[in-house]
């Protein structure tokens, strides 16, 4: 446990080895643009974090929500998975974040519902220190024990392999989510179903 | 550190953020929002733990795409719940549904 102290400790004081070790395995040249990319797509996500957590406009909540999918998309990209980078701009970008909208709109939840009052002070200490504790209890394990893993240099995974592995060896899995969206749509229809009919008063009194 | 340190320290940021939002919103719209952010952590740690290590990747890749699909899934039928919750008490905040009676009347009304 000492010893994982004082690596926290160096890692503090030494930024510049880890940013060095970011791009080891990387030809010299592309060692600058690597660690601009890195620090750029950090920036990105921290801003779209705090905007989709901190906005009292659940509008603009969900652009900052976008911005950390387009910050999460980059770092894919750094990772050489372009395939999952295409993957989270379609599904999330596309996809989630319309559903958020629609949810937002038939809520009327825009300017000044419930969400445009600030949070009680006791709710905002609950909310830091909720965000801090993963921080505090697993930054440290991650800083002191992911070096202990071995560790490769990455190369560009082939898509053909991801399509392939999905009709063949992980074809339990292909499955399992088709029938989990399935059962959602299916699910989602049925609770939001009004019996034609009813109205609305007698479907709030039932 | 190392790039695997790097990436992991950026999802567990991604995590943090998120669990802040999940206790300080007080709509279900806002907290769905906030889980968005924690299942892209997740995604994103996944990846990486898969690339930097000598696991098979393709494996880490397909798994993060299965998180993507439960996200969707997901969003979907939260839709649906909060549809359902403003159709009936009007509202979408947490301290008006955080009542369970048979006759679906919050206390005090």
């Amino acid at each position: 446990m000492d010893q994982a102290i004082e690596k926290l400790l160096a890692s503090l004081w030494s930024p510049f080895d880890a940013l060095e070790a970011l791009i080891a395995g990387w030809l010299p040249g592309q060692q600058v643009a690597a660690i601009a990319a890195f620090a750029f797509y950090v920036l990105v996500l921290l801003a779209g974090g705090l905007m989709a957590v901190g906005c009292r406009n659940l509008v603009r909540a969900m652009l900052g929500l976008v911005l950390t999918f387009l910050g999460v998309a980059g770092m894919y990209l750094l990772l050489a998975s372009p395939f999952l980078a295409f993957m989270q701009l379609l599904i999330y970008v596309g996809a989630v974040c319309v559903l958020i909208f629609f949810a937002i709109m038939l809520t009327k939840n825009t300017g000044e519902g419930e969400e445009s009052k600030l949070p009680s002070p006791a709710t905002a200490v609950y909310g830091i220190l909720a965000g801090l504790l993963p921080l505090l209890v697993l930054g440290p394990l991650v800083i002191a024990g992911a070096d202990r893993l071995p560790q490769v240099a990455y190369g560009q995974t082939d898509t053909r392999l991801l399509g392939e592995g999905l009709i063949t060896r992980d074809v339990v899995g292909f499955e399992l989510i088709s029938i989990i969206l399935l059962v959602a749509m299916a699910g989602a229809v049925f609770l939001a179903w009004r019996k034609p009919g009813k109205n609305k008063n007698e479907s709030e009194a039932d | 550190m190392s790039t695997l340190t790097l990436f992991l320290l950026a999802s567990l940021l991604l995590l943090g953020i998120g669990l802040a939002g999940l206790v300080t919103r007080r709509t279900l719209v806002g907290m769905l929002i906030s889980v968005e952010l924690m299942l892209n952590g997740a995604g994103l740690a996944i990846v990486a733990a898969a690339k930097c290590t000598p696991a098979s990747d393709v494996h880490g890749q397909l798994a993060a795409l299965f998180v993507m699909g439960l996200a969707a899934a997901e969003a979907t039928l939260v839709l649906a719940m909060i549809l359902v919750v403003q159709r009936r008490f009007g509202k979408v905040t947490l301290d008006e549904v955080s009542v369970i009676r048979a006759d679906g009347k919050p206390a005090g009304h």
